[in-house]
């Protein structure tokens, strides 16, 4: 194969792992929080998206990426307010049960709003084109949404680990009890870390949308990869959700490249030898 | 074991990171007899109990029961080799029924072959025999069809004796049964576990310092997970390191 | 049998027998095979707790099995309703074996990525599958019993095969369900750790219920391949792993007679639904959501509160087991 051919292929793995690393950093948030799979991480992250151009249409395309933000963040907020608040006592699979069904809900009111059809969107003029790597040519627009979901990814992870609100996250998932003992209100941490985690899935399908345009589907075809993501990684471990983001997402580039039939089961077959050869995941404890 | 031991700790120790839990624990159960554990919070009894009963590995030390090291066995073996415990918080089944906690119980020593499981679980008579049997000797003989997560403390507490009977074991391992008990349920559970001796060996955890005086064989005392000191009621009553061990929160 | 069970069969006759005279026999049909998956997934999570989000599995791989079977081999209905089981329970056991190494969240997200794994190999291998075109032109093989041979052409006369096996099934999980297990299930649900104290191998339990599970989701599986003549990919894809969970949820777990409940409002209502709004799957959606958060004994429950709120409660009698479940929570202590 030619370097060409190989190069942007990387390339391409490296933005959706990014991207899926996103996914993953805020799923595992949720995941590690509330203890269970969000399964409407990603109609959010196809909410994001749609919101997005609506937005862009308005107010540009940095005032359509905010809207979108504040969007699918305040719905975060709702959801985890009327609806997983009311759950936290019950047993958690219902949380699960209760994204489900948000998924599907929001699924079919994207369809109503925005129609059943496959939508394109230009990025900004200021970053059409192709930048020459040497290597290969490579679309500007993919390297600064690169660049951009790297940056928020670091952001998020020393968020956590740096900052005093990441330590009382870092509480709470590690023994929320005990955390409400200390007197923090470990419900209002909940609902602002889901509405977190749910408006990173916003801004990831925000920025991704020039790059794989737009679907209602497109939630519920990367829910599973976010899930391979965050399992690989190690539940809880946002480290892990970086790591297991790119090694995914280069993964089924390659895999994309070489054998496109293969592409996809590889992912999840990635996902089983992880399992078993390391239970709690690449860099998760246990 | 030929000096009559039926469960033997040889320097059982549990580390969680640098925090020592149990410090190099020796301990001898004799048969028929109740031999009582005791200690401040904190002291180490639970993780003892768990570490005799494959909640937790050792880090080191050995655990032989009937002369035999189980030491780190999963814990779904001990009641098949005659070993069974209760909890310090009620563990029992909470939607199940009073009557189906001990069934279930009693069943597990019974697993017949594959083909057993083709028969109704109501025809196994001698396992209801048992279930109603247990529950009449704790107390529980009305309340069979009342689910146990409905029960009083009291009541819960029963169950979850009850629960560890129903394995037929030979070893018991009793966990503060009179836990969170108002004074007349104390007494209650206290003759229970009276009953008990002589039928089984009992190993006790207690913090009622009156009942453990009165009904106990040997006393072992545990402080910041070590074994401070061990023998009858009168010498541990004597014993100066108790005394101090305690600081006033004898009964 | 007592009183209530005898009742609760009875109108399980009469629902099958007045079926057909309320929906089409295809729709009909579906119900039952539905049912069946669905007390399978019952088994595991409303009796043992497990959440798998990845049943769909075990039923297309069956139906792809018995497809190819029927196609390649003209193999007889009997034994391509026994090589399905055996494949719903042999991939029931090698997948179980891995997931049940985790509990909770883990387990879930292992189902449904092995039921992901499949479907992306199933779509891609469109050889063997066909794809998503699915696997055409699986014949309805007639049912011999030694020197008959019924013909089940139709959909009345398929109907008619198909409740009988369901209640073949039914039979089938009822004994197991009344048998040790069923209290042994139970308690891993409710307190795994005292479970293996008292003496149970949870691990293998819990193992023993998810191939149980998987070999009538793969019977069920190979009733479905029959059913329109041809295999759709949808018979593994998640959205069967989702459908069979609402059904057993709306349905009410934990009970015998949830699931069966459960697949028939959900198809009964999805037919209805359809026809009318191609965006039925919202309703579905909201449904699930009120169930959740209002009605977590789902139609048994509800059917509960309606019965408690017309009389009062017959008493138990003392020497009865009672089937309990997580449908139970409405009952109070005697």
């Amino acid at each position: 194969m030619n370097t060409s051919l190989l190069a942007g292929a990387v390339l391409n793995g490296m933005v959706t792992g990014m991207l899926y690393a996103l996914m993953g950093v805020g799923l595992s948030l949720i995941l590690g929080l509330l203890n269970i799979p969000n399964f409407a991480h990603g109609v959010l992250y196809a909410l994001g998206a749609y919101v997005m151009i609506s937005g862009a249409k308005a107010f540009g395309f940095l005032g359509g990426l905010l809207t979108a933000i504040v969007a699918v963040a305040m719905l975060g907020a709702a959801i985890d307010y009327f609806g997983v608040r009311r759950l936290y006592r019950v047993h958690p699979d219902y949380i699960l049960l209760l994204s489900f069904g948000l998924s599907l809900i929001l699924t079919e009111s994207i369809i109503l709003v925005w129609g059943p059809v496959g939508i394109t969107f230009q990025p900004p003029a200021l970053l059409t084109g192709a930048i020459d790597l040497g290597v290969t040519a490579y679309p500007k627009y993919r390297l600064v949404v690169m660049v951009v979901t790297t940056v928020l990814v670091l952001g998020c992870y020393l968020f956590v680990t740096r900052t005093r609100y990441g330590a009382i996250i870092r509480a709470g998932i590690e023994d929320k009890e005990m955390a409400a003992a200390l007197g923090i209100n470990i419900r209002r941490v909940f609902t602002l870390t889901f509405a977190a985690g749910t408006g990173l899935a916003g801004l990831g399908g925000a920025l991704m949308s020039p790059v794989r345009g737009l679907l209602p589907t497109m939630g519920i075809d990367i829910l599973p990869f976010a899930f391979v993501v965050v399992v690989l990684g190690g539940l809880g471990s946002l480290p892990g959700a970086i790591l297991a983001g790119l090694l995914v997402g280069v993964v089924q580039s390659l895999m994309t490249a070489i054998w496109a039939p293969g592409a996809d089961a590889s992912v999840f077959a990635l996902m089983t030898l992880g399992i078993i050869a390391r239970p709690q995941g690449l860099l998760g404890q246990r | 074991m030929s000096d009559g031991a039926l469960l033997r700790t040889e320097r059982l120790t549990c580390d969680f990171g640098a925090l020592r839990a149990v410090n190099r624990v020796s301990l001898d159960v004799r048969a028929g007899t109740l031999h009582s554990v005791i200690g401040p919070n904190g002291s180490g009894k639970t993780t003892l109990f768990n570490l005799m009963c494959g909640e937790i590995v050792p880090t080191d030390g050995r655990v032989y029961f009937e002369g035999r090291d189980v030491t780190g066995l999963p814990s779904h073996r001990l009641p098949h080799l005659g070993l069974a415990r209760s909890f310090q918080r009620t563990n029992v089944f909470g939607k199940l029924t009073a009557y189906e906690n001990v069934w279930a119980a009693a069943f597990a020593r019974r697993t017949p072959g594959a083909l057993g499981f083709l028969r109704r679980a109501s025809e196994f008579s001698e396992v209801d025999e048992e279930a109603r049997r247990i529950l009449g000797e704790v107390g529980l003989a009305h309340k069979l069809t009342a689910r146990a997560e409905t029960l009083s403390h009291g009541q819960q507490r029963a169950l979850e004796v009850g629960v560890t009977l129903a394995s037929s074991p030979r070893l018991l391992l009793l966990d503060e049964p009179t836990q969170g008990l108002a004074p007349e349920a104390t007494q209650q559970m206290t003759r229970l576990v009276q009953s008990l001796v002589g039928r089984y060996t009992i190993l006790l955890i207690e913090h009622k310092m009156r009942i453990v005086m009165s009904i106990s064989d040997r006393i072992s005392v545990m402080a910041f997970g070590e074994l401070i000191a061990e023998g009858t009621p009168d010498e541990v009553r004597e014993n100066r390191d108790v005394q101090r061990a305690y600081l006033g929160a004898r009964r | 049998m007592t009183r209530g069970a005898l009742l609760r069969f009875g109108l399980l006759l009469a629902a099958i027998v007045a079926l057909p005279l309320a929906v089409r026999p295809v729709v009909a049909s579906e119900i039952w095979i539905f049912a069946i998956a669905g007390m399978a997934l019952n088994l595991i999570f409303g009796y043992t707790g497990m959440l798998s989000f990845g049943q769909a599995t075990f039923f297309g791989l069956a139906a792809y099995t018995a497809g190819l079977m029927m196609i390649h081999w003209h193999a007889p209905l009997l034994v391509v309703l026994a090589a399905g089981t055996v494949v719903g329970a042999l991939a029931a056991a090698a997948i179980g074996y891995v997931c049940i190494q985790r509990v909770g969240t883990y387990f879930i997200m292992l189902t449904f990525g092995f039921n992901q794994m499949f479907f992306f190999i199933a779509y891609k291998w469109t050889a063997v599958t066909g794809g998503d075109d699915g696997l055409p032109g699986i014949p309805r093989p007639p049912l011999a019993l030694g020197p008959l041979a019924i013909r089940l052409d139709s959909s009345l006369r398929y109907y008619v095969f198909v409740a009988a096996v369901f209640l073949l099934a039914f039979y089938a999980m009822k004994r197991i369900v009344d048998s040790p297990l069923g209290v042994i299930f139970q308690s891993i649900r409710e307190n795994p750790g005292r479970a293996a104290a008292v003496g149970y191998d949870v691990k293998r339990y819990k193992w023993i219920a998810f191939t149980i599970a998987g070999g009538f989701t793969g019977f069920a599986g190979v009733l479905y391949s029959m059913m329109f003549g041809i295999v759709p990919l949808e018979s593994i894809s998640w959205i069967i792993s989702g459908d069979i969970v609402f059904m057993v949820l709306i349905g009410g777990i934990g009970n015998l007679y949830g699931p069966l409940l459960g697949a028939a409002a959900f198809k009964w209502l999805s037919e209805a639904i359809s026809v009318v709004w191609e965006r039925w799957p919202l309703i579905l959606g909201v449904a699930l959501v009120l169930v959740v958060l209002f009605l977590r004994g789902g139609l048994v429950e509800a059917f509960r509160r309606l019965r408690d709120a017309l009389g009062p409660r017959a008493r138990p009698e003392p020497g009865a087991k009672l089937p309990v479940g997580i449908a139970a929570e409405t009952e109070a202590g005697s």
